[in-house]
Formats: structure tokens, C-alpha cells, sequence
């Protein structure tokens, strides 16, 4: 449980986060909260030889209306989103899913961007972006740039992000009045990460299912869509039966992981209860 | 000298059938002894925070904590991330109530409180976590009864092997 040697260097600007990551290319890590890299550290599994520390540029600390959408800062923290005003009215979804992350220590330190960088399968926030096809807005050597949060996963704990790029902004959508949303996290312990995750959005019109996008969380490599599940529901009614057949087809392209916590089996089935229950509340919302 | 303890402990578990866990959905109630012959304990404080600590200790028994190993033989929860000790947020609400029977071996009446919590809440749990099940045939499960374990039984129990 001890990381590896590594240097560390405190960006004082955001200009100089990106120059000094580029400096370092493939070894140079961004560090902000710590909540998910230094666990890796510990166990190894990652050994960045430098860190570069973008903890204290509080320019990247907000949550701004932005007219058709909200943005939020990649340093803002799962404790504040949470209880953010603009979000609890706007994208209430993203507001729970943050107060649902880890316990209240590691919510207070731990920041929306750090969660997306990392790209890991198992963190809440990405399966809620992808669910809610979120932007990405990136700074690089060669200025700004926004991915979508369909190509922003790219692999295991990779990202779109390439050496020397800061994830400075995610823009998620001002969901619509109306709209259902829900995040079921499935765990043993506040401190454990989700065994399966789900995060659904809801679009009704008229009693029928307009659209819905479902996240997972834990279910593969990369936070994905339950596509299956989403197709299966697009233009029927939005009944409970509706809600159970389709949600049969969760685990449809997943492949979840076996861990001390649960067989890729039991994730599959968990999947489907965890679905149906998240496309229930969302109905009720 | 030592002197025996009584743990009687009474649970209620509510179950959720679909997902097999106990949801920390527990309530417990764990008599406190350990008085002098006339007056109140030692010191109640340290009494209750005894008892509480072990009644958690004994759900981390019943619902948590597990050595496992692979086939090789390594340890894969060897680090307080894979190894289920519960914190705060998995605390249930303990109830401690009271019982008295000074002992009569000792010129003071006194009792050990150290293991009250502890010895009879595994049991209790696992107890309760089977009287739930009970409509569905099941009267054993393995602890700790881990969600996946429950459900896996469950699912026995329902016809057809868990695959």
C-alpha cells in the first residue's frame, strides 16, 4: 500500500498544468483530489513518475448555467455538486449520483474531472455522462477542444485524453420538465465502488417512452450504454412490463468483471434488477 | 476471575428478494450486564460503547468479512479495500437494554461485558437472515452472507441450480 517513487510538480495556472504534462508526456499524471489515482498508486496498478498537482486552480470550481446546458468545472467536488442548486434543478441526476460516490470524505476531496479522466469502469460519474451523452471540454498543447462522451471511454481507465491534455469542463444537458432520471448503486459498503451501477434518463411523451439512456456502471472496460434495453423501449408505453421485459436485455454486449465482491454472472442478473429498478424510478419522477 | 456473560440478542432483518441482501436494514437489541450487586455499571460509557463496538464486530462476522483465496493459493482480500470491515455508514441503530443478575461467584457480583456484542450478534443475524428466507424452505446458509451468496441460495431454493 505504499506507490511507487514518484516527483511532484503544482501547476499555478491552467497553461502551465498543460505545459508542464506535456513536458512529461506518457509519464506525467494530472493529480486533484487523489481519489482515484492514489488508490491506484498504492496498489501499484498505476506509477506515474511525476504528478502534476491542478488541485488548487479554483478557476476550474464551478457550475455555471450555460444558457442550454450546464457546465461544470473538472475541479468541482462530488460534496458540492450534490448539493448544487443549479443541478438539483436542471440535472438533478448528477447532483445524486455525486452524493452517492464513496463517503463523505472522499466526497469532499474528490472532483467530477478526476472521476472522468480516470475512465474507470467501476466510477459513478462516467456511466451517469455517458447515460446523459455529456461533453467533455479538454485543454491541450494545441488549445481546446470537446469530445463526446461517446468516444471520450476509450478503453480500460483510458480515456480521450492524451499526454498533456487537462480535462477542464464536462457540459451535461438541462434536462427538460417531465424528464425521469435515476442512479441504482448497488454496493456493500459506502466505500466500496459500485458492484453494478445504473444511471437512466427518461423522455415521456404522451405515456410513451420518447427515448431512454441508460448507463452502466462496472459492466466492462468501460462505462457503456445498455443499448438492447434502450432500443427495446423506444416509442412503448411506459409501463412496469414494459420496463421488466426490457430490462431482460441488460447484460446484452457487457462484460462484467468477477471480483471478491461478485461473479460477472451475478453482475449480468444484478444488471436487469438494477435497470428495471432505475427505469421505475425514473417513471415515477 | 471470569466470569460468563449473557448475550441474548434479538434481530429483525428486512430482506430485499431481488438483489439477496440484507440492505443493513438490521435492528438489535443487546442486553448490557457487568453491574456491581447494588448501583449501575462501572462505568455505563464505556459498557454501551463496548457493546455496540462488539454487536458491529459481530455483523462484519455475519455479513462482511471473508478470507478468500484464489487457486493458487493468494490472498485476494488482503487489503482493507477487498476486506469487508464495515464502517459507520454500515452501523444499524443498536438498541442496548439492560439485565441484571449480579453474579454470585464474586464478593463484588461483578461480569465481564468484553464479549457480549460480539458472541451472540453473527448468530442472531444469521438467524434472522434465515427466518426471512424461511417461506421459500431455505433453513442454512453459509456466512458471511454476502449478497451474492444470498441470492445464490435464493435462487436454489427457487428451483434450478444458481448457474
Amino acid at each position: 500500500m505504499i506507490p511507487a517513487a514518484f516527483d511532484y510538480e503544482r501547476a499555478v495556472s491552467l497553461d502551465n498544468a498543460v505545459e508542464l504534462l506535456s513536458n512529461h508526456g506518457d509519464e506525467g499524471k494530472a493529480i486533484a483530489g487523489g481519489q482515484s489515482l492514489l488508490p491506484l498508486m498504492k496498489l501499484r496498478l498505476a506509477r506515474p513518475t511525476v504528478l502534476v498537482d491542478i488541485d488548487r486552480l479554483s478557476e476550474l470550481e464551478y457550475v455555471r448555467d450555460a444558457g442550454d446546458h450546464i457546465e461544470i468545472g473538472a475541479l468541482a467536488r462530488m460534496a458540492d455538486l450534490a448539493k448544487d442548486a443549479t443541478l438539483r434543478q436542471h440535472n438533478p441526476l448528477v447532483a445524486a449520483a455525486a452524493g452517492e460516490v464513496g463517503d463523505p470524505q472522499v466526497r469532499h476531496r474528490a472532483t467530477i474531472g478526476g472521476s472522468a479522466a480516470h475512465g474507470d469502469p467501476a466510477g459513478d460519474l462516467p456511466s451517469v455522462l455517458l447515460a446523459l451523452d455529456a461533453d467533455f471540454v479538454i485543454r491541450g498543447t494545441e488549445g481546446e477542444r470537446t469530445e463526446p462522451a461517446a468516444t471520450f471511454f476509450k478503453d480500460f481507465f483510458e480515456t480521450a485524453l492524451q499526454p498533456g491534455d487537462v480535462l477542464t469542463a464536462v457540459r451535461v444537458p438541462k434536462l427538460a420538465k417531465g424528464t425521469g432520471w435515476s442512479y441504482q448503486k448497488f454496493h456493500r459498503r459506502a466505500i466500496d465502488w459500485a458492484i453494478v451501477g445504473v444511471a437512466a434518463v427518461l423522455e415521456r411523451d404522451d405515456g410513451n417512452v420518447k427515448q431512454a439512456r441508460i448507463g452502466l456502471t462496472n459492466m466492462g472496460l468501460t462505462p457503456l450504454r445498455a443499448s438492447a434495453v434502450e432500443a427495446a423501449l423506444q416509442g412503448v408505453e411506459a409501463t412496469s412490463d414494459a420496463f421488466r421485459s426490457a430490462a431482460e436485455q441488460a447484460p446484452e454486449g457487457t462484460s462484467p468483471p468477477s471480483d471478491t465482491n461478485g461473479s460477472s454472472e451475478y453482475r449480468r442478473e444484478m444488471s436487469k434488477v438494477l435497470v428495471r429498478r432505475a427505469l421505475e424510478e425514473a417513471a415515477s419522477r | 476471575m471470569w466470569t460468563s456473560t449473557q448475550i441474548p440478542h434479538i434481530v429483525k432483518v428486512a430482506m430485499t428478494l431481488g438483489l439477496g441482501i440484507p440492505e443493513s436494514k438490521l435492528r438489535i437489541i443487546a442486553p448490557r450486564v457487568g453491574r456491581r450487586r447494588r448501583g449501575d455499571d462501572l462505568n455505563p460509557k464505556i459498557v454501551d460503547g463496548q457493546v455496540v463496538g462488539g454487536v458491529i464486530q459481530g455483523i462484519a462476522e455475519a455479513i462482511y468479512e471473508e478470507t478468500i483465496y484464489d487457486d493458487n493459493g493468494q490472498l485476494l482480500t488482503s487489503s482493507m479495500t477487498q476486506y469487508g470491515i464495515p464502517a459507520a455508514s454500515e452501523a444499524p441503530a443498536v438498541t442496548v437494554g439492560r439485565s441484571v443478575t449480579p453474579s454470585t461467584t464474586n464478593e463484588l457480583g461483578v461480569k465481564g461485558v468484553g464479549e457480549t456484542g460480539t458472541i451472540a450478534s453473527p448468530v442472531a443475524v444469521v438467524n434472522a437472515v434465515i427466518d426471512a428466507l424461511s417461506p421459500l424452505g431455505i433453513t442454512s446458509i453459509e456466512r458471511p452472507l454476502t449478497s451474492e451468496r444470498v441470492w445464490r441460495t435464493i435462487q436454489q431454493a427457487q428451483g434450478g441450480e444458481a448457474r
